[in-house]
């Protein structure tokens, strides 16, 4: 091992209750993620995906195991101990953008640093919507904005809190190819040059190719776990 | 991290300004009128103490209901370098050879010499008091002209003599310092009044000594003592205080007003909270995203906090301004009440009263929704549907508790608000009981409606056009907060009609359901000569409904009773009316309609000075028969014997005395008579002119006036009332068109997919005007149930007067709010209608 795993999932379930039924999601879930790897998850749809990267970054609690986020054990932590976490330790991409649809492109990328309390952020939103190429759009609201751009906002705001893991949901299933392909250029060339932990959600087969591990999930565990090259 | 907040906070504020407006119209309606009012009050006492001399013409007044004494004058003329004046206020009647009916007028008598010793007696044309006023010529007020249709240099008779009319009066500096407004005024030199006649001993009248302070004499404190020795019974004022009848009176109006605009502003509140909430349901989505990138609720919490703050203090400040109107619109209103223009004084205190109390207000309701931010999970962003699952029920008792805790905080703070306001924590504690009591029925009612509403729409769903069912369903629309419209609506509704009720009934009460009997005109000043002639000439007079009656009065008070000093007895509020001089009468026989509790009514054998007590003096004082009173009138002691307790059940004034003596022991004092009779209305002008020309120092008072003037007060009254709780209403109707312009997105949506699926823009107008048509009428409906209730409550309980149903006024109450919402309501949406289909469906992806 180069170095100690930055993401440690330990038997994760999560279950939930719906009147008498109770549904299991995720049924032991382990696996560990050292630092500066690109994994992918897959699996078809309903796999239970979603959960577990929702799990990871303490946006839900688990039924039962643990998850150590670069060291910390987040099980456990309170909803405002959850939030100071992923604002220090985890950027995200959602497959439908989540830009704040009142304020602009730029405002949207300076929000993560502002909510963590930092200086001036500007010189660092401006040059990450430079790399995303929006330079010319950052006074534009998302609803003045393209999918694909709204997605490239999106992945400015994800670094700019220089997070060490970056989540990312399907963030190029609501594209069409071309927009897609773009940014999942650019998401890898942000997270090579931040050398970012990258943990991307796809049921794209090409997409994951890219990717230096994949993990296979399905009915809420896990089938298949392959290193590559 | 606090500018950090105040920024995002902004940003996101600036891209809702549309909505937001309206929270903040309702704010400023709030505090306008509560800044309107303490402004008002405020510019009123400033100008009471600025203008204390001028509003008394003197340093100091002593003002009496009696001649002053030998005794007295005395004791003014020894106070060195202090020069003095002598103003006699009473009513007489005034007559024309061509008026048809002599006039009730006041009448005024200063020395023109040296009154007034402060502020300036202004006259039209213009000219000097002393130039124009003098024994044979006086100054009118204009109504006077108008009403007998005289101008200038016509001749006037007052009394049993004649004046001409040399001038009107422009300006009187101690208008409101004076005690009788009945009627056009009259002012005139002493040498005039002498020459009327109508000053007799024993008249009523109000005399008035203005005091000025030359160099060299005595501190004001030292001669006040001076006077308050000589003068036990007199009210006394310096220029130090400010007047204490206007300002209690303007002190409780301020109060009470400034609680109806605490209304205004709670219903303001209520809007600011419906907002804040649909605004935050609109903000799930960013609030959770907010939460993934790393905010903790209460950072999300402060963001919105600064925006509520931003909001309420936007709302505040342009409350300010609103209030600047109000208080300019105010002297308007109360022109014919209070004689005074207070002029325009901008009262910062006041501002920044109102602001805070807008703020803290707006605050205060917005924590519920605040408090739900925390709720939001992040998980939010990755699945929909979660919002949709029910919480559990240990979840909704936590959430319970809270909420629990977010009521009896805002009930706290409202209580601390008007606590503030009001100085009084009784009020509060009343204030906040009877609007939470008043809420919880509003919100009962206003679900019952909605519900049944609901129901009704279902059950009769074939027979309804479809525009009608879906209007209908669109109240019930997620987000909509019919309820809380209603109630806001509702209680705007309810304290307008109140006021209109109650204020009608008791002028009905007052004008018709006086009993039958009760006399209706009134002979005051019948010297003993007249009374035989006046007698006769009542008796003879048609249209009389019962005998009349002429009983003597004359002024006594009561010094010890059984040898003990009246003021031990230590008689509070209005009992202390025993401890002065009042009104006596005497009587051969037990009056009509009267008889005996306890004791034994005289006969000719009883000896000596003898008393019979109404029920209610013998109650208050206390005494009985067997007691001794002793008495001083006019100068003179007199002892008098309790014999009996007699009990009225006449209407008769005549009979109503709460001391009768016998005859002969008043024998020697000052008297004067006083005649109640009840006739037919159209014979009282015949009459007035009969007593006139034969006795022009009686005055004749026609009940019908008096009941004009009092009309003329109670409206003077209602009008400020309705106007401040105007505003309730109107923040009513501004928070039905924030709630419309809340829903905003979801009424796009909803007209894109009409429109796409082929409805005309005519169809979807239908369906928004009969859906803000229903919450009108709903909420007219409640506002008019519930002021009922609330007249009768206060009718009955207050007043005790009967309460009579009149649907008018409850309809176009009604019928008003049904209007005033679909206005609103429109007001808010005529923008979505024109709503192209492509890009609001762009717009909303
Ligand atoms: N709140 C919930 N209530 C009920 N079922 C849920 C809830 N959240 C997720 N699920 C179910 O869990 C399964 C996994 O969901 P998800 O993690 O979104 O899958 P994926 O992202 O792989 O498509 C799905 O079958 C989904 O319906
Ligand atoms: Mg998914």
């Amino acid at each position: 091992m180069p170095s100690d795993p930055i993401i440690q999932v330990r038997g994760l379930t999560k279950s939930i209750t719906n009147g008498a039924h109770t549904v299991e999601i995720l049924r032991g879930v382990g696996f560990d993620v050292p630092k500066g790897q690109f994994i992918a998850i897959m699996g078809p749809s309903g796999s239970g995906k979603s959960t577990l990267l929702g799990l990871l970054a303490g946006l839900d609690s688990a039924t039962a195991g643990s998850i150590v986020l670069d060291g910390e054990e987040i099980t456990g932590l309170g909803e405002d101990e959850l939030a100071m976490v992923r604002g220090r330790k985890i950027g995200f991409v959602f497959q439908s953008y989540q830009l704040i649809p009142t304020l602009t492109a730029l405002e949207n990328v300076l929000l993560p640093h502002e909510l963590a309390g930092g200086g001036n952020g500007r010189p660092r939103a401006l040059e990450l919507l430079e790399s995303v190429g929006l330079t010319g759009r950052r006074d534009h609201y998302p609803i003045q904005l393209s999918g694909g751009e709204q997605q490239r906002v999106a992945l400015a705001r994800a670094f700019m809190a220089r997070p060490p893991i970056l989540m990312a949901d399907e963030p190029t299933g609501n594209l069409d190819s071309a927009n897609g392909a773009h940014v999942l250029e650019l998401l890898l060339a942000l997270n090579r040059r931040e050398g970012t932990t990258l943990v991307l959600v796809t049921h794209d087969a090409a997409l994951a190719a890219q990717a230096g591990r994949i993990l296979r999930l399905k009915d809420g565990v896990v089938v298949g776990d392959d290193l590559r090259a | 991290m606090h500018s950090t907040a105040l920024k995002i906070a902004w940003r996101e504020a600036r891209a809702s300004t549309a909505k937001f407006l309206f929270v903040i119209l309702a704010v400023a309606l709030g505090v306008g009128a509560l800044t309107g009012v303490r402004g008002f009050s405020e510019a009123f006492r400033g100008m009471l103490t600025r203008d204390a001399r001028k509003l008394m013409a003197a340093d100091m007044t002593v003002r009496s209901f009696s001649l002053a004494t030998g005794e007295q004058v005395k004791a003014m003329d020894a106070l060195p370098n202090i020069r003095r004046t002598w103003i006699t206020e009473t009513v007489s009647m005034l007559s024309t050879p061509t008026a048809s009916v002599p006039v009730l007028v006041s009448i005024k008598a200063v020395d023109p010499e040296v009154y007034p010793f402060y502020g300036e007696f202004k006259l039209e044309p213009p000219q000097r008091l002393v130039e124009t006023l003098d024994a044979g010529a006086i100054a009118v007020s204009d109504d006077l002209l108008v009403r007998l249709d005289l101008k200038l240099g016509d001749s006037v008779r007052l009394g049993s003599a004649d004046f001409r009319i040399a001038a009107t009066v422009a300006v009187e500096p101690d208008r409101m310092a004076g005690s009788l407004n009945v009627g056009p005024r009259i002012l005139m030199s002493r040498a005039g009044l002498d020459r009327t006649g109508l000053m007799v001993e024993g008249s009523r009248a109000s005399h008035r000594y203005l005091f000025r302070f030359d160099a060299g004499a005595m501190g004001v404190e030292q001669a006040r003592g001076k006077l308050k020795d000589a003068f036990p019974e007199a009210q006394i004022i310096d220029y130090r205080e400010t007047h204490p009848l206007i300002t209690r009176g303007l002190d409780r109006s301020t109060k009470f007003l400034s609680l109806v605009s605490l209304i205004a502003l709670i219903v303001g509140a209520l809007g600011v909270a419906m907002a804040m909430h649909s605004h935050l349901q609109q903000k799930l989505d960013s609030i959770a995203v907010m939460k993934s990138l790393g905010a903790r609720s209460g950072q999300i919490i402060r963001i919105y906090t600064i925006q509520t703050l931003i909001l309420g203090t936007l709302g505040g400040g342009a409350g300010i301004v609103v209030g600047i109107a109000v208080q300019r619109i105010f002297p308007q209103l109360i022109a014919r009440y209070f004689h005074l223009d207070p002029g325009f004084h901008w009262d910062p205190l006041s501002a920044v009263q109102g602001l805070a109390v807008g703020v803290l207000t707006t605050l205060l309701f917005t924590i519920p929704p605040l408090l739900s931010i925390r709720r939001v999970k992040p998980s939010l962003i990755l699945r929909r549907e979660m919002e949709e699952t029910r919480p559990g029920w240990r979840d909704r008792i936590r959430h319970g508790k809270a909420a629990m805790a977010a009521t009896a905080l805002i009930l706290a703070g409202v209580l601390g608000i008007v606590w503030w306001l009001s100085e009084s924590l009784r009020t509060g504690l009343y204030f906040v009981g009877g609007f939470t009591v008043s809420l919880l029925i509003l919100a009962g009612i206003a679900v019952g409606l909605l519900w049944g509403l609901k129901r009704f729409s279902r059950s009769a769903q074939q027979r309804m056009p479809a525009v009608v069912r879906h209007g209908i369903a669109n109240i019930h629309r997620p987000g909509n907060q019919a309820a809380a419209l209603l109630v806001a609506l509702g209680l705007g509704v309810m304290f307008t009609l109140t006021v209109y009720l109650v204020q009608k009934s008791m002028l009905a009460q007052i004008a018709s359901s006086a009993p039958p009997g009760m006399p209706n005109v009134f002979l005051i000043n019948i010297t003993a000569k007249e009374r035989d002639g006046v007698a006769a000439l009542l008796a003879g007079h048609p249209g009389m409904q019962n005998r009349p009656e002429v009983v003597p009065l004359t002024a006594a008070r009561i010094v010890k009773i059984n040898g003990a000093p009246i003021g031990d007895r230590q008689l509070k509020g209005f009992s202390r009316r025993f401890t002065q001089t009042r009104s006596v009468s005497w009587a051969r026989e037990l009056p009509p309609q009267s008889n005996i509790v306890e004791g034994k009514f005289w006969d000719a054998s009883t000896k000596g000075a003898a008393i019979c007590l109404s029920e209610d003096a013998a109650k208050t004082l206390p005494s009985k028969p067997g007691d001794t009173i002793e008495w001083i009138a006019s100068g003179k002691s007199i002892s008098a014997r309790v014999v009996c307790i007699y009990r009225s059940d006449s209407v008769r004034i005549g009979s109503n005395f709460d001391f009768l003596f016998n005859p002969g022991s008043l024998d020697g004092l000052p008297t004067l008579h006083f005649a109640a009779v009840r006739m037919q209305p159209g014979q009282i002008a015949p009459l007035q002119r009969a007593v006139f020309s034969r006795f022009p120092t009686v005055t004749v008072i026609n009940g019908a006036d008096v009941l004009a003037i009092i009309q003329e007060v109670v409206d003077q009254i209602a009008l400020v009332i309705r106007f401040i709780s105007f505003f309730a209403i109107l923040a009513g109707a501004i928070i039905l068109a924030s709630s419309v312009a809340g829903t905003r997105f979801r009424r796009v949506r909803e007209v894109v997919i009409l429109k796409t699926l082929g409805a005309t823009r005519r169809r979807i107008g239908g369906i928004f005007s009969v859906e803000f048509l229903i919450l009108g009428l709903a909420a007219g409906l409640l506002g008019s149930l519930l002021a009922t209730g609330f007249s009768l409550l206060v009718l009955k309980r207050l007043f005790q007067v009967d309460y009579s149903f009149d649907p008018v006024p409850h309809a176009i109450a009604i019928g008003l709010t049904a209007l005033l919402a679909n206005a609103a309501g429109w007001a808010a949406s005529h923008r979505i209608l024109q709503q192209k289909p492509l890009e609001a469906l762009r717009g909303s992806l």
